[in-house]
């Protein structure tokens, strides 16, 4: 009965056309093919991968001149790309990517420079990091990001790094295990999660910082260094944002603060002297929270909760670690450790008088009525902000020993 | 005289009525840029305003059994003021179309094929919507069924992709913009998606005698409020303060999926997902203007119109708008007075004409 119902309309719209002869309706039916043909295939914006140059990582640079960029595009050579570099047995093969650079007024006008100088039209779907000098984060970053926020092609989901040097530098790094620079960049930042000392910042992160106006965002930073002749990058510090503009840096230590009290760190090691040598912990699970607590004078505190959980990873002191007496001491060092980064974070960041931890976000998701007397003073308030801390350290195991293999070890 | 024959089940008008409506909620802007993180709550305010405009098109229906809207007005208000009122309504489904055309050109042209002329993408959209509606308009609505499972498979599968880049504190702190906004949030919701379910008056007599048309567009919109609060929560939480600036939360959230490295990049199933859901609207709204023509013209046969409706439609979508600043614009400030004036104000207006009529009548017997 179905197949009636389907039937039936398809044989009225027959009846219609009966008066037409049929080669006009054979000659009707060609040209609708033929039409359909020609545009199905979305020829007009056709775009073959032979005519486009992949972007894998963008720099940008400030350029000779004042008020100059120099952008820095590296592209897939996709001939040079091989299964592995361990089977190109030759070093002396080409490399699997292009760096190109042009200078001009604007991001945007830099990179409709690229026209003139190579055949291909850049597509950045496959962008993966983006890197800006500190020269141009100190100027004005917020150009930039925009129109890589606003592209249609671009994701969100790319790297923000900032260099220290010359950001173009770092795409020319000498590389080893990978192909390309950019793919080495971004997965050095997705490594990240397992020591959490670097903030790993998407494009989306640092919008959404920004936007919420009393977040200062942050940025990790790359450096170059050289080790036996050759240029390499690392991962170290954090870039702090304020209206567009990087106003600071936060080093190491205060880099990990940031992430403890943000609840950002989930993986790290920490180091604990004893009197008697190191001890490494390694912590496997971590969350931490923070939570504004109202004074009856109208005045906050932020109360920071951080619960670390890990093993003893490595033991050089000699002493049998898995009493409980000693294992609750090594707690009570992790947890002043632990402490001690949250304190010299909040300190620097005081001085800065930069919320790279999102207090005032807290605050005005949990008193949204207080939080609009406070925030257009909030820069000072934040100074003067006081802060508790709950720190718990749990130290689950001893690892694979109970008692140190060296010295005093089988009694 | 009948100028349709086919006919449609109930199930089929729920989910039709659904689909019908994610199209627009998939493209949630509108409303995110309007109450930003306390959207989610539009979603279910703007159901019930939806609901009350639903129960004025029901108590209509359901006192001119198997009648279309047009129909209706004619038996309302006579043939010369009932063709007036015809001819308004009219005017409505064919702006809609048009609107609602230009959006998924919008869409194609925006964030797939930049160089490629509109009017080349919204021609063979046309085209398609017309062949619909020439193979009759049953057909595609017994369609819904499969199109609103892929749909909804298409929100619960993105949605569950994005779990792990979701962050609650996002939706805090809850309710704290000005009260206007809200009331605008939901008019919107309640007008510009929800209250176009008056489009489905002209299908209602295909349901048959004594069907409960009322009961089954609600459901459909119950449904469809649903998935919209999925939508927008999922975009809250996944964007932030983002969602209230981008042009296209859904399609930025869906980017955003990666799962392992592997699973990324499922704005394809968006995109596709979205085309359809548009072609079913608009078939279903040229629909609406191909009969509700035909009856005014007292033509026997609605299939001779399609093309010509669709052609009106192709012209009249490609001059809609100059931009889409002006687009936004227009949604953000008379749009919801414009659908309403359609989706509120004449249908009341048939329904107190009948209930006098039924006074006078009363007491004349």
């Amino acid at each position: 009965m179905k197949k009636n119902a389907l039937k039936a309309p398809a044989s009225k719209s027959k009846k219609e056309f009966r008066g037409v002869p049929k080669p006009v309706r054979r000659a009707a039916a060609a040209l609708l093919c033929t039409l359909m043909i020609l545009s199905l295939c979305s020829c007009w914006s056709r775009r073959e991968l032979n005519t486009l140059a992949i972007v894998l990582a963008t720099a940008v640079d400030e350029g000779k001149e004042s008020g100059e960029l120099k952008v820095t595009a590296q592209i897939v050579s996709p001939g040079e790309i091989k299964s592995g570099p361990s089977s190109s047995g030759s070093k002396a093969s080409q490399k699997a990517y292009a760096n190109i650079d042009n200078t001009d007024e604007s991001v945007i006008s830099a990179l409709g420079g690229f026209t003139h100088i190579t055949n291909r039209s850049m597509y950045f779907s496959h962008n993966r990091v983006l890197i800006f000098s500190r020269e141009v984060a100190q100027k004005d970053i917020l150009e930039g990001l925009d129109a890589f926020t606003r592209n249609f092609e671009t994701r969100m989901n790319v790297y923000l790094l900032i260099s220290k040097d010359k950001a173009a530098d770092i795409l020319n790094e000498e590389i080893e295990l990978e192909q390309m620079p950019a793919n080495h960049i971004a997965e050095m930042v997705e490594a990240q999660r397992s020591n959490s000392e670097t903030a790993i910042v998407t494009l989306l992160d640092f919008d959404i910082a920004s936007l919420s106006g009393s977040t200062a965002p942050v940025a990790p930073m790359i450096e170059m260094y050289e080790v036996n002749g050759k240029k390499k990058s690392r991962l170290e510090g954090t870039a702090v944002f304020k209206q567009g503009k990087m106003i600071g840096e936060l080093n190491v230590p205060q880099t990990r603060g940031l992430m403890w009290a943000t609840g950002k760190a989930k993986k790290a090691t920490i180091t604990i002297d004893t009197k008697d040598g190191k001890i490494d912990l390694l912590i496997i699970h971590a969350k931490g929270s923070m939570k504004p607590d109202k004074a009856e004078d109208g005045t906050f505190r932020m109360k920071l909760k951080v619960y670390a959980e890990g093993n003893i990873e490595s033991n050089e002191t000699g002493k049998d670690m898995s009493s409980v007496e000693n294992a609750e001491m090594l707690k009570k060092q992790a947890e002043d450790y632990i402490r001690a980064d949250i304190e010299s974070a909040l300190k620097h960041a005081k001085t800065l008088s930069a919320d790279v931890f999102g207090f005032g976000e807290a605050i005005h998701r949990d008193y949204p009525k207080d939080w609009e007397k406070i925030k257009e003073s909030w820069d000072s308030k934040f100074r003067g902000l006081m802060t508790e801390m709950e720190i718990d350290v749990k130290i689950a195991s001893s690892g694979g020993l109970g008692k140190p293999v060296v010295q005093g070890g089988a009694e | 005289m009948k100028l349709e024959k086919g006919s449609i089940s109930e199930r089929a008008l729920i989910f039709s009525v659904f689909c019908f409506m994610q199209g627009t909620m998939l493209r949630s802007a509108f409303i995110v840029a309007v109450t930003k993180n306390d959207s989610w709550a539009m979603a279910f305010t703007g159901l019930l305003g939806s609901l009350l405009l639903t129960a004025i098109y029901a108590a209509l229906l359901r006192r001119f059994q198997e009648k279309n809207l047009f129909e209706i007005n004619e038996l309302v208000f006579g043939p010369v003021l009932g063709k007036v009122f015809s001819v308004l309504y009219l005017f409505f489904f064919l702006s809609l179309a048009a609107l609602n055309t230009h959006d998924i050109g919008d869409f194609v042209v925006g964030y797939m094929m930049q160089e490629t002329p509109l009017a080349a993408i919204i021609l063979l959209f046309v085209l398609i919507c017309v062949y619909a509606v020439r193979k009759g308009i049953s057909n595609i609505v017994r369609l819904s069924t499969v199109l609103c499972l892929i749909a909804m498979a298409a929100v619960v599968i993105n949605t569950v992709l994005m779990l792990n880049s979701m962050q609650p504190g996002f939706l805090k702190p809850f309710f704290q913009l000005p009260f206007g906004k809200y009331v605008q949030g939901t008019v919107t919701v309640a007008a510009l998606p929800m209250g176009e379910v008056l489009t489905f008056t002209m299908i209602t007599p295909m349901l048959g005698k004594n069907k409960k048309a009322g009961k089954m567009m609600a459901y459909g919109l119950i449904l469809a409020a649903v998935f919209l609060g999925i939508v927008l929560l999922r975009d809250i939480l996944v964007l932030g303060p983002m969602a209230g600036v981008l042009r296209l939360p859904s399609y930025e959230s869906v980017r955003y999926v990666n799962l392992a490295g592997i699973l990324t990049r499922m704005e394809s199933l968006y995109g596709v997902v979205l085309i359809s859901l548009y072609v079913f609207k608009v078939s279903i709204l040229l629909y609406a203007c191909v009969l509700g023509l035909a009856q005014l013209l007292n033509f026997k046969s609605y299939q001779p119109l399609t093309l010509i409706c669709g052609a009106f439609v192709f012209f009249y979508s490609l001059v809609v708008y100059k931009s889409v600043m002006e687009h936004a614009d227009w949604g953000a400030t008379v749009a919801a007075i414009f659908s309403l004036t359609f989706e509120l104000l004449l249908p009341s207006a048939s329904l107190v004409a009948v209930s006098i009529k039924k006074a006078i009548r009363l007491r004349e017997t």
